[in-house]
């Protein structure tokens, strides 16, 4: 992943769930975490949404937590390919969001520090539990 | 930085993009279209860009044939009234416009050109970094037969 230029604060981000309960980024404030937008018809998408799983069990969820932000699809169609996630799903359906966070293509993931601050971009598919960026989300942790 | 090229026929795109919301008709003028799936990775240590309208077939006649953009698609989209959710997925599934990605990273997607070369044809793949501008060819490719 790139490091982002120091104390950019990341966009809003308040999407509803597969449930239609509304989630907000800045209900995770003090926490890492892993914003990662996806669509289940991109392969490299699918290729990597198991290791969300993975890198989100490595760490407690009082300081760290993943929001996988669909682009553009239905929760049915989503869910179909998800099953239950330990990890919040997020519906971005008229992709407003994936604009506002300046995605240009999927996936892009961002972590976000513990100050709200985008620390780090990821444009393509990656396995999120690699030990480079299981290091940089350890880093963030402590700072 | 290493780029690949993947021929798309039009059965393919047509079944994608009707699982998308397309229907068959809608989306003909593009699956029928000769169109490939891209592939860059950045696997160099500064940042580059690449500008698909740079981008050409040359046909075996030597005749240079562009890409038509996502935007260009898009337009049409918007004035046949496709709906919302099946252009945000076919946007996205395009190889964009304009990129720039950063070490490490790599972008995927489709694109198709505006006519149809004289095969084999030749992809001439432009993009610039920190030393300039730079060209990729994949040589010898052709449109699908379907």
């Amino acid at each position: 992943m790139t490091a982002m230029p120091a104390n950019q604060p990341a966009p809003a981000l308040r999407l509803n769930d597969d449930d239609g309960k509304a989630v907000d980024l800045a209900q995770h404030g003090g926490k890492v975490v892993l914003v990662n937008f996806w669509a289940s018809w991109c392969p490299p998408c699918r290729k990597e949404f198991p290791s969300l799983g993975r890198v989100r069990k490595l760490f407690k969820p009082s300081e760290f937590e993943v929001l996988a932000v669909n682009v553009g699809e239905e929760p049915d169609s989503a869910f179909s390919f998800t099953g239950i996630t330990d990890f919040p799903v997020l519906f971005d359906r008229d992709s407003k969001a994936m604009a506002a966070w300046g995605v240009r293509g999927l996936p892009t993931t961002f972590l976000v520090d513990r100050k709200g601050n985008v620390a780090y971009r990821a444009n393509g598919g990656r396995e999120f539990d690699d030990p480079d960026i299981v290091s940089a989300i350890r880093q963030l942790l402590k700072s | 930085m290493t780029v690949t090229a993947n021929t798309l026929g039009t059965a393919s795109r047509t079944s994608f993009y009707e699982g998308r919301g397309f229907t068959a008709a809608m989306i003909h003028p593009y699956a029928a279209s000769c169109g490939f799936s891209f592939g860059m990775q950045n696997a160099g240590s500064w940042p580059i860009t690449t500008r698909l309208a740079d981008w050409r077939a040359i046909g075996a006649d030597g005749r240079e044939v562009p890409f038509r953009l996502p935007e260009e698609w898009d337009a049409d989209w918007e004035r046949l009234g496709i709906p919302q959710a099946a252009r945000i997925a076919f946007r996205w599934a395009q190889f964009q416009s304009e990129n720039t990605f950063e070490p490490g990273d790599w972008i995927m997607g489709m694109a198709v050109l505006k006519g149809v070369p004289a095969t084999p044809l030749r992809l001439v793949t432009r993009y610039r970094d920190n030393k300039g501008d730079h060209e990729i060819v994949l040589d010898r490719l052709t449109c699908a037969q379907d």
